[in-house]
């Protein structure tokens, strides 16, 4: 249960909210590379954090990320012609460089038109390419952090791969999902026995014989490691190790030699995010089974409305429900897909969550923690300016892992090195 | 919101009608017509000190409001049974009479917590059937002892276990548990 104070305080991220500010800390993904996919391309609307915004790639490769809407007659930059290094405003001419900065203003007299242009910059943001994600950066710009360095972003092309969808819910409680491991042997069950990326795992049998597992939490630098364990073979425990970093991204535990997988989760608005789902493999490419997979919506990733990121199973078609594929027992929810199993719960709680009326259980200890911590960390940066954790790179080096230990061990303890990033070595997994 | 003036074609697999959509359904308007409980069942929660350190972090939750819950220290192991003393209010009660119309068991550990505690109160939990939690205060420097030797002491004994680096945190997560 969450005080409805507090619960506005985490999850409204518009400019000048608390927990707004906190977003504004980090490089955070904007949109994916494949969207601005050459010089000169149309531009993309862009909302983050309730601010209107318009990215576009000019004719030099450089990124761009800015207000919507020409500073002129506040018409909409989507309709503008990208030429010539800028976006130029199809009303009247009025031309922006990547940085905002007003270059043009045809209607205005040679001698005055540089002294105007120079007055006249939109609000923009850095956009950088990394891995298949262009990032952004939208806060105080004399603070700006070291560039991201997620291991899903920084290994090679050919190892990574990258979707997005629409999630139709605020950000807090699709993260939260992302760090509710109770829910996985019921919703999910399905996923283990026939997804392509999950199947054949040694760990699968764990997960599908005990349905009662416990759970261990434990503070890291960069938020939380959520330990999920599983009895295995005599004297041993199955441990299912998830890694939130602050703000909001998580990483979910391998299983056999399949790509590692997770999520960022964005938000658009306080009543719509953005999921990022990256799937990679530390050591190797990625088959072109694996990847057609991805394409295809398995895995964590899910199937597109054609032409757009909106999940072909939404909210306007129940999500596809089957109810004879839930009798069956083929899928626990009648809903096809991880990803979309996840989607449609969490959009039935409406678009935020009233946590005022929820009933927390002991095993909701992961999401009760990353609460806390969100919360300690908006203050902390509001009273003192504290940087909040997940802003410093070494915290982005983890990785999830999937282990059997001795029921003796500590996961902490035992998988230290396990739950870093060790550039080259192959992921922990079973 | 009126209904529609047609009535309704029969649903196919995906033929929602429009009253019973997630479309409709999902919006924030229709979340305010969510019913509401506040006479919800009370939890009914023990929270259990496993020792010096943590009876002042018990103790100090004792002051505060809450639902159901009951905050106590554990004294020693007693044949079959424990003896508790209530934090802060004085008395005591046995660990099965505490347990008797319990819900959930949450043990706070500390410097100084006794590891045959945390297995007493497990296993009266596990055989009552009753929900065991384990919060891991942090180890002041040179009280002795360490993090993880508690968290192996309470591993076995509790269903959900929490490391907490700020045992300032720990009324919250009781909070949040509606303890």
């Amino acid at each position: 249960m969450l005080k409805q104070e507090i619960n506005d305080l985490l999850t409204q991220t518009g400019p000048g909210t608390p927990m707004g500010d906190l977003f504004r800390q980090y490089w955070t993904p904007a949109l994916l590379a494949e969207e601005l996919p050459e010089d000169d391309c149309p531009p993309v609307r862009v909302k983050l954090l309730s601010e209107r915004l318009i990215a576009f790639r000019d004719t030099e490769g450089r990124y761009g990320l800015m207000d919507e809407f020409c500073a002129h007659r506040g018409v909409s930059l989507w309709f503008g012609r990208n030429e010539e290094s800028g976006l130029r405003c199809s009303y009247h001419g009025w031309k922006y460089d990547v940085n905002g900065q007003c270059v043009e203003i045809p209607s205005e007299p040679d001698e005055r038109h540089s002294s105007l242009c120079a007055k006249i910059k939109l609000k923009s943001y850095p956009l950088v390419k990394i891995g298949d994600v262009l990032w952004t950066y939208m806060g105080d710009p004399k603070t700006t952090p070291d560039l991201p360095q997620w291991e899903f972003a920084r290994v090679p092309a050919e190892h990574s791969y990258t979707s997005k969808r629409w999630q139709e819910c605020n950000w807090l409680q699709a993260l939260e999902g992302g760090i509710d491991s109770s829910h996985v042997s019921w919703l999910h069950s399905d996923g283990l026995r026939d997804d392509p990326l999950f199947r054949g795992a040694q760990g699968n049998k764990y997960n599908l014989t005990d349905r009662k597992p416990f759970f261990e939490v434990v503070e890291s630098d960069g938020g939380l490691f959520i330990g999920v364990r599983r009895n295995a073979e005599d004297g041993h425990f199955y441990w299912r190790i998830t890694p939130w970093v602050m703000p909001s991204f998580t990483m979910i535990p391998p299983r056999g030699d399949h790509p590692i997988h997770g999520h960022f989760w964005i938000p658009i608005d306080d009543e719509n995010c953005w999921v990022f789902t990256y799937d990679y493999h530390p050591v190797r490419p990625l088959s072109a089974a694996e990847v057609q997979a991805m394409q295809d919506g398995k895995g964590v990733h899910n199937e597109f409305v054609p032409g757009t990121y909106r999940p072909l199973q939404n909210k306007d078609n129940d999500y596809m429900m089957d109810r004879a594929a839930q009798k069956r027992g083929d899928t626990y929810s009648g809903v096809k897909g991880i990803s979309m199993q996840d989607a449609s719960l969490q959009e039935s709680m409406g678009p935020i969550v009233d946590r005022t009326k929820e009933r927390l259980v002991s095993t909701d200890s992961g999401i009760i923690m990353a609460r806390r911590k969100l919360w300690r960390a908006v203050e902390a940066l509001r009273d003192d300016g504290v940087t909040p954790p997940g802003v410093d790179v070494t915290h982005q080096a983890v990785r999830s892992a999937a282990v059997v230990l001795p029921k003796d061990q500590s996961f902490a303890e035992a998988c230290a090195e396990a739950l870093r990033v060790r550039p080259g070595e192959k992921h922990a997994s079973v | 919101m009126s209904a529609p003036a047609t009535r309704a074609q029969p649903a196919g697999p995906h033929q929602p009608t429009l009253l019973a959509s997630c479309a409709l359904a999902t919006t924030a308007a229709e979340a305010s017509y969510r019913i509401s409980y506040p006479e919800f069942a009370r939890r009914s929660s023990r929270v259990i000190a496993l020792g010096a350190e943590s009876e002042r972090s018990v103790r100090a939750m004792g002051g505060r409001l809450w639902g159901g819950g009951h905050f106590l220290v554990f004294e020693s192991a007693v044949p079959g049974d424990a003896l508790l003393r209530y934090a802060g209010a004085g008395g005591t009660a046995l660990l099965s009479e505490e347990l008797a119309d319990a819900d959930t068991v949450v043990m706070v550990a500390s410097a100084g917590a006794n590891p045959e505690a945390a297995s007493v109160i497990g296993d009266a939990a596990a055989a009552r059937g009753i929900m065991s939690a384990g919060l891991v205060l942090p180890v002041p420097p040179g009280s002795g002892g360490s993090v993880n030797e508690l968290v192996s002491a309470l591993r076995p004994n509790a269903m959900v276990l929490v490391v907490l680096r700020d045992a300032a945190d720990v009324p919250e997560v009781l909070s949040a548990l509606r303890v």
